[in-house]
């Protein structure tokens, strides 16, 4: 593992080539939220009655925050990565300098996270809005840097599988037979009660069902049971897929 | 002069593919040195390792008394690198391209302007400095590259094949300013396909074919000593070759015949042509003997692809 200071100069990199698509990517993540606050949160909210005493938008808004920053981290990980290694070859450039590969993609997941980050900005902004509001002013400070680890992990989990794709094509298995999924069974839009046993079962090995359980419970200021169990477990998965994702890039770059 | 590379049975493999077949070589501070081969030669993968992007599989290879790695960053520091492949980022204008690279190799912002300044100078890209990449034309993108990777002022830079498609014209200019910077010091190791180029830039060279090194020298020893001076081209069908050969045994001569043609080495082409006359061959030419030759002559002058 050779990692340094500059994974901020690859950070850097990153943020002077988004100046030219801040716009149309703060229009996407903008319209994303106001998307599904509208319709999940008032118009289904609306046949759905109260969930614990409060509205179903209260309910959701927690758990699309985690899984909006899981989306934009993932995508930018996987596609924005490989644009960068395949089509445009920035990585090439990167790694004959005083960069190692293992700073550059530190540095894209980093950069993943914090466009997870401005994502779930966004959405939390447009909830306010709404008067979807945290429990307390300090809960939403605790969501921001939450968020950043959600991003960390689903960058680096994006990641390792861009190691070991040949093109876009194979993205697809990914983000269908992994992301969408999880995004219905990890408790987003209801809770998983419900669920008959072995589908709680399966949902405790998918990594947003914690991130999302842990998320609801900073916003509500409620306490669920095996919240301790669950942010070890979002750490832990957090750690391991780094160092895995940068072994396993590091075997594609480095030849 | 000292030295700054040296290499011992330096050897690459990618599984069983042997990239590079332990070659020795050393490259001189101050001094232009060339690799020169066809394609898949192993020149290109012998200059990756020599500028720390591909690991050595065996030998040894040093730079500046220090082993060449992956993870070297004290070296990658001294080197700048002229890739092959035109890799700027094109989401970033000239400038951008330049200030981004000088972060890299930690130069502060203002000490980045200046350099920035004087480099597009250098490269003649003053007036372009907030254009995006895709609005340059070839030439104007590889004078980037060069200005690129002088950005950190480097000891050693390495040019991989750094004319690959360019005019005459751009082609001259970028000759001039390799020049120039051999004669600001700086140590240019160089890969080529096109032999002018080598001659025009190169103090010494080698010419590899499947990953070993053939042979070394100055482009014009090697001219001298695997040619000679000259070479008399015929353009005939080979059936007269042995009347040709006969009629010319007094000189002594090496010859070659490649389809169409029969090639005769020789230091005495005046002598020779005067003797060719007698026999009224309808297509002779007589001309100096080029690096082209060598290369040919020790490559062979089959496709290699």
């Amino acid at each position: 593992m050779s990692l340094s200071y500059r994974i901020a100069y690859v950070f850097l990199r990153n943020l002077y080539s988004y100046k030219r698509f801040v716009l149309p990517t703060f229009l996407v993540s903008l319209v994303e939220p106001v998307f599904y606050l509208v319709t999940f949160g008032i118009g289904m909210g609306a046949y759905m009655g109260a969930f614990g005493g409060k509205p179903y938008l209260d309910f959701l808004v927690p758990g699309v925050l985690a899984s909006t920053a899981m989306m934009s981290a993932s995508f930018e990980c996987l596609y924005g990565t490989f644009v960068k290694i395949v089509h445009e070859r920035v990585y090439d450039s990167l790694v004959a300098t005083p960069v190692s590969a293992d700073d550059a993609v530190a540095g894209d997941i980093a950069w993943g996270s914090f466009r997870g980050l401005v994502s779930g900005g966004l959405m939390m902004i447009v909830a306010l809005i709404m008067g979807v509001v945290p429990a307390a002013a300090w809960r939403a400070a605790v969501l921001v840097v939450f968020m950043v680890l959600v991003g960390v992990l689903f960058g680096s989990l994006a990641m390792i599988v861009t190691s070991v794709s040949p093109s876009f094509d194979f993205f697809n298995y990914y983000t269908e037979l992994v992301i969408t999924p999880m995004l219905f069974f990890s408790g987003v839009f209801f809770p998983l009660d419900n669920f008959p046993a072995w589908m709680k079962v399966l949902a405790e090995f998918l990594p947003l069902t914690h991130a999302v359980r842990i998320s609801r419970a900073v916003f509500t200021g409620a306490t669920a049971p095996g919240l301790g169990w669950s942010l070890a477990l979002v750490v832990a998965i957090t750690a391991a897929a780094f160092l895995v994702s940068i072994r396993m890039m590091r075997k594609r770059l480095i030849k | 002069m000292a030295t700054l590379v040296k290499a011992a049975g330096l050897t690459k493999k990618y599984g069983d593919l042997v990239a590079v077949a332990g070659i020795d070589f050393e490259i001189a501070e101050g001094e232009c040195f060339g690799f020169l081969g066809p394609n898949g030669a192993g020149k290109t993968t012998t200059v990756r390792m020599i500028h720390c992007v591909s690991p050595v599989t065996a030998g040894t290879l040093t730079v500046g008394g220090l082993p060449s790695g992956v993870d070297n960053r004290a070296l990658k520091m001294i080197t700048g690198v002229i890739p092959q492949e035109i890799n700027l980022d094109n989401d970033l204008t000239v400038e951008e391209n330049l200030i981004i690279f000088a972060r890299f190799f930690d130069i502060g912002r203002r000490e980045a302007r200046a350099r920035i300044a004087e480099l597009l100078r250098f490269v003649e890209l003053e007036a372009k400095a907030s254009c995006k990449i895709s609005d340059l034309s070839t030439g104007m993108k590889r004078r980037l590259l060069i200005a690129r990777a002088l950005i950190n002022r480097p000891r050693l830079i390495v040019a991989d094949e750094p004319t690959t498609g360019l005019d005459p014209q751009a082609r001259h200019l970028i000759w001039q300013r390799l020049r120039q910077l051999k004669t600001q010091g700086a140590t240019l190791v160089l890969t080529t396909q096109y032999m002018e180029e080598a001659q025009q830039l190169c103090d010494r060279l080698v010419v590899m074919h499947q990953g070993r090194i053939l042979k070394e020298g100055t482009p014009s020893r090697l001219v001298e000593d695997e040619i000679g001076r000259e070479v008399i081209e015929i353009r005939t069908p080979p059936e007269g070759d042995g009347r040709i050969l006969e009629h010319l045994a007094g000189f002594g001569c090496a010859h070659e015949r490649v389809g169409d043609t029969l090639y005769i080495y020789c230091r005495d082409g005046h002598g020779l042509m005067k003797k060719l006359l007698e026999l009224d061959l309808p297509n002779t030419l007589n001309r100096p003997a080029t690096l082209e030759d060598v290369f040919l002559k020790l490559t062979g002058r089959s496709l290699h692809e």
